[in-house]
């Protein structure tokens, strides 16, 4: 999987800004006051700007800002075969949708192939595409079936290994897995990373596993330390952890060292639950704490989570800080 | 003519008739034309605060955005205070007061031009009121907290604090099962007083944790937050005993993050006692479809400034000036406390508010407090009251939305205030502004507070405060929104 990065390579996790405006309309979708048709070609216009924006600030690795979504669950449970939705169940577009498996899931395209096609047609920078982990999914999706939150999980990464490897097909090289529900139940980690192997089996692209403590409304939904991870994720079949440091401070860094963790390390120096921006000196003291356990070659520059609480222009101030952040620390090692 | 009556009591109803009486008389009179009588809406109100800003007949003009006169007239009457033997000429006295174009007539001495409640010269008052609360207190005779409803704070109520002690530690001791429990357990108090309730709340830790031997008491972090460093100054003797656990911060009750910005996301417990009802507010009404902002003109009865000049040596041409000087420096233009207080309570009670309303044609650039916005609101309109008066509860809302950063992921936010909990609820009472003492209080519109807090991720539940009968309290507290 060869890429064209440089070193210390800059990205957002996933989610983009979500603007006020596209807020609104996503909810007239729901009180049917436009179309499909018409919503589907406003997220066209909103991603591509999303892009665009995140060209213009500099990044190296670009993801279509997840502006398709409403949450980090319902885009993924509306492609699900086999999971039910109560499409009443929702006035808000943010809120989940009550949504239930009550059969075997069957095998079958999830059609997520369309969505990176277009991210890869507008950008020709190396494309992120990413997606909510089976475990996540679990939480959310009521269980009616399986007997166990393990058995759904394993399933589900069974359909969506699938769907991962048609990504690849269609060009994809770097996915990320999203996984922010390890940090509110770390006890499912012993059967969490098992699920996790099979969501990746065979999957010929740069596997990222995101985990932080949760950034629903913008807050974190839990906190803790990001040792109940180890050793159990040493046994992960992926290339890269991506972790939020930023507002939760670097401690945690050195459990890399500690376990001889073999990932590349997604460090988060970006907070986005705070609206105040970061100046390119605090990202690139980020930076060099990490090299400290770490060699430059397998760290890549992030956000902490998903911009997607923040305002546009907030977003991109921060994105700017990052990257020109992470320039001071190139040129400090001659790069 | 439409005729609301908003309050059921039996001196409210007996003045029914009379009102309808006397505005027909000024119709026969010709006093009244028949679209003027066609637009009028006639609200009888029982006003419950014994001192407030309104004559007890009032009438209201509405505007459009360009400043002529809209085809709505409002027509208020505390039914509490009317007089009906002279309703007939205080109807007439209002109408004309309201007539588009019409000057303040000679009855009365504006204290500033129409504005937002907001941004009124009542809420330097009201600043003033706290700043110089000894001052009123020494010759009142008697604290603060003797005006309450129930003569103390409910924040104060043994029951209540006792309560809710021995729920946030059920609440530590769950987070500590699951090894999420903080190495700093914080709490905040918004607006101090005393500091006994800091003092009581912390006794009570105290003792329950020795009790089920918890050992969590030397983790309390107790902030205690104050816009004035003499309340905190003065509240800290009565914490001696606990004085380890507390952190003194002097803030902004509009803004409390921006002192705590350290503690984002790190308060367990943040709790408000009667600080939201004394926060600025605005309002706004609805009618016919369309929304109308009220803007106030603070003024002094031309009968006030003549008793109360006359009083105190103030020229009438001079009377304005003196309030003004008086709100900035204080009391030395009337050699100290002793007259000026006195003074300053006259005044206060003879301060009175006039109205207008002006229609909100461009609703997306309104200055809306921060949390809500155009969009946000005709959401929240969507199910309420096609006609009715509502408080945006400015103050208490930014307030709201700038504690929420602060809470734990575990945290809650806790009120004891007096709260409108449904938007038709304003359709059976009036909920402010009233003065008590020399500062003012309004309902909060706990209403809008809900739905602007689904979107931040919380919902907002109300519960009666049961630990005193007949108030009109109840409590706020925030669940975290999956």
């Amino acid at each position: 999987m060869p890429m064209n990065l440089p070193i210390l390579p800059t990205a957002i996790v996933g989610s983009y800004a979500m603007p006020g405006w596209l807020e609104r309309l996503k909810t007239d979708y729901f009180a049917r006051r436009i179309s499909r048709h018409d919503l589907d070609e406003i997220y066209d216009a909103a991603v591509k700007a999303a892009i665009k924006d995140q060209e213009i600030a500099g990044l190296d690795v670009i993801t279509d800002g997840e502006l398709r979504r409403d949450n980090m669950v319902d885009y993924f449970a509306e492609r699900l075969p086999g999971v039910q939705i109560d499409r009443s169940s929702k006035k808000f577009y943010y809120d989940f949708y009550d949504s239930a498996v009550m059969s075997k899931l069957p095998m079958a395209s999830m059609g997520l192939v369309q969505d990176f096609t277009f991210l890869h047609t507008y950008t020709d920078h190396v494309a992120k595409f990413c997606v909510t982990g089976p475990h996540c999914l679990t939480k959310r999706i009521r269980n009616q079936f399986y007997p166990s939150e393990e058995a759904f999980a394993m399933d589900i990464a069974r359909v969506m290994n699938l769907e991962l490897k048609a990504l690849v097909k269609a060009g994809a090289t770097m996915i990320q897995i999203d996984e922010p529900y390890y940090s509110g139940f770390p006890e499912d980690l012993a059967w969490g990373v098992n699920v996790l192997n099979v969501l990746v089996e065979g999957v010929d692209a740069k596997i990222a596993v995101h985990i932080c403590y949760g950034n629903r409304y913008g807050k974190p939904s839990w906190e803790g330390s990001y040792r109940y991870l180890f050793p159990r994720i040493l046994k992960a079949k992926v290339q890269q952890l991506t972790l939020e440091f930023a507002r939760r401070g670097g401690e945690d860094l050195d459990l890399f060292k500690e376990f001889n963790a073999p990932f590349e390390l997604g460090l988060g120096v970006i907070d986005v639950k705070n609206t105040d921006i970061e100046t390119p000196d605090m990202v690139a003291e980020h930076i060099r704490k990490a090299l400290e356990v770490m060699p430059a070659e397998r760290i890549h520059i992030l956000t902490d989570c998903g911009c997607f609480h923040l305002a546009r222009d907030v977003t991109f101030a921060k994105m700017k800080a990052m990257v020109e952040g992470t320039k001071i620390v190139r040129r400090e090692l001659g790069k | 003519m439409i005729l609301k009556l908003n309050h059921l009591k039996v001196k409210a109803a007996a003045a029914t008739q009379s009102v309808i009486e006397a505005v027909y008389a000024l119709v026969e009179e010709g006093l009244i034309d028949q679209g003027q009588f066609a637009r009028l809406q006639v609200e009888l109100d029982w006003i419950q605060y014994k001192s407030n800003f309104r004559e007890a007949v009032t009438a209201t003009q509405g505007y459009n955005a360009m400043g002529l006169p809209a085809p709505i007239m409002d027509l208020h009457i505390d039914t509490r205070q009317v007089v009906l033997e002279t309703l007939h000429d205080d109807l007439l006295c209002a109408l004309h007061c309201a007539e588009p174009g019409v000057e303040p007539d000679a009855g009365r001495l504006p204290l500033e031009e129409f504005q937002s409640l907001r941004s009124s010269i009542v809420w330097i008052f009201n600043k003033f009121f706290w700043r110089h609360l000894l001052a009123w207190e020494a010759a009142t005779g008697k604290g603060y907290d003797r005006a309450l409803p129930g003569g103390s704070s409910d924040g104060h109520n043994p029951l209540a604090i006792a309560d809710d002690v021995a729920e946030f530690l059920d609440l530590l001791c769950s987070l500590r099962a699951k090894s999420q429990l903080p190495a700093e357990v914080n709490l905040l108090e918004i607006g101090v007083g005393s500091g006994s309730r800091c003092a009581q709340w912390l006794d009570l830790f105290q003792q329950l944790d020795q009790q089920r031997g918890t050992g969590l008491y030397r983790r309390v972090c107790f902030y205690m937050g104050d816009f004035s460093q003499d309340t905190l100054n003065k509240a800290k003797p009565n914490v001696a005993k606990h004085i380890e656990q507390c952190r003194f911060i002097q803030l902004d009750a509009i803004n409390p993050i921006k002192s705590l910005t350290h503690l984002r996301h790190r308060i367990l417990q943040v709790h408000l006692t009667n600080v939201y009802d004394n926060l600025p507010d605005e309002e706004v009404v609805r009618r016919d479809g369309k929304l109308y902002f009220v803007q106030v003109r603070a003024y002094v009865p031309q009968k006030a400034v003549s008793s109360i000049g006359g009083k105190y040596g103030i020229p009438p041409e001079l009377f304005r000036d003196r309030v003004y000087h008086m709100l900035e420096t204080g009391f030395d233009d009337f050699g100290g406390p002793a007259h000026g207080v006195p003074f300053w309570q006259e005044l206060w009670a003879a301060v009175r508010l006039e109205e207008r309303l002006v229609q909100l044609e461009d609703l997306p650039e309104f200055p809306f407090p921060e949390g809500l916005d155009a969009g946000k609101l005709e959401d929240i309109l969507q199910d309420a009251p096609t006609d009715f008066r509502f408080h945006l509860s400015s103050g208490a809302l930014e307030s709201f939305i700038r504690t929420l950063p602060l809470l734990h992921p575990s945290g809650y936010l806790q009120v004891f205030d007096i709260f409108v909990t449904d938007m038709a609820q304003y359709r059976t009472g009036f909920f402010g502004p009233g003065k008590l003492d020399g500062s003012l209080l309004n309902w909060v519109n706990g209403a809008l507070l809900k739905e602007v807090a689904q979107r931040e991720g919380y919902n907002v539940n109300f519960r009666p405060f049961k630990y005193r009968a007949n108030t009109h309290t109840s409590i706020l507290y925030t669940t975290r929104r999956e």
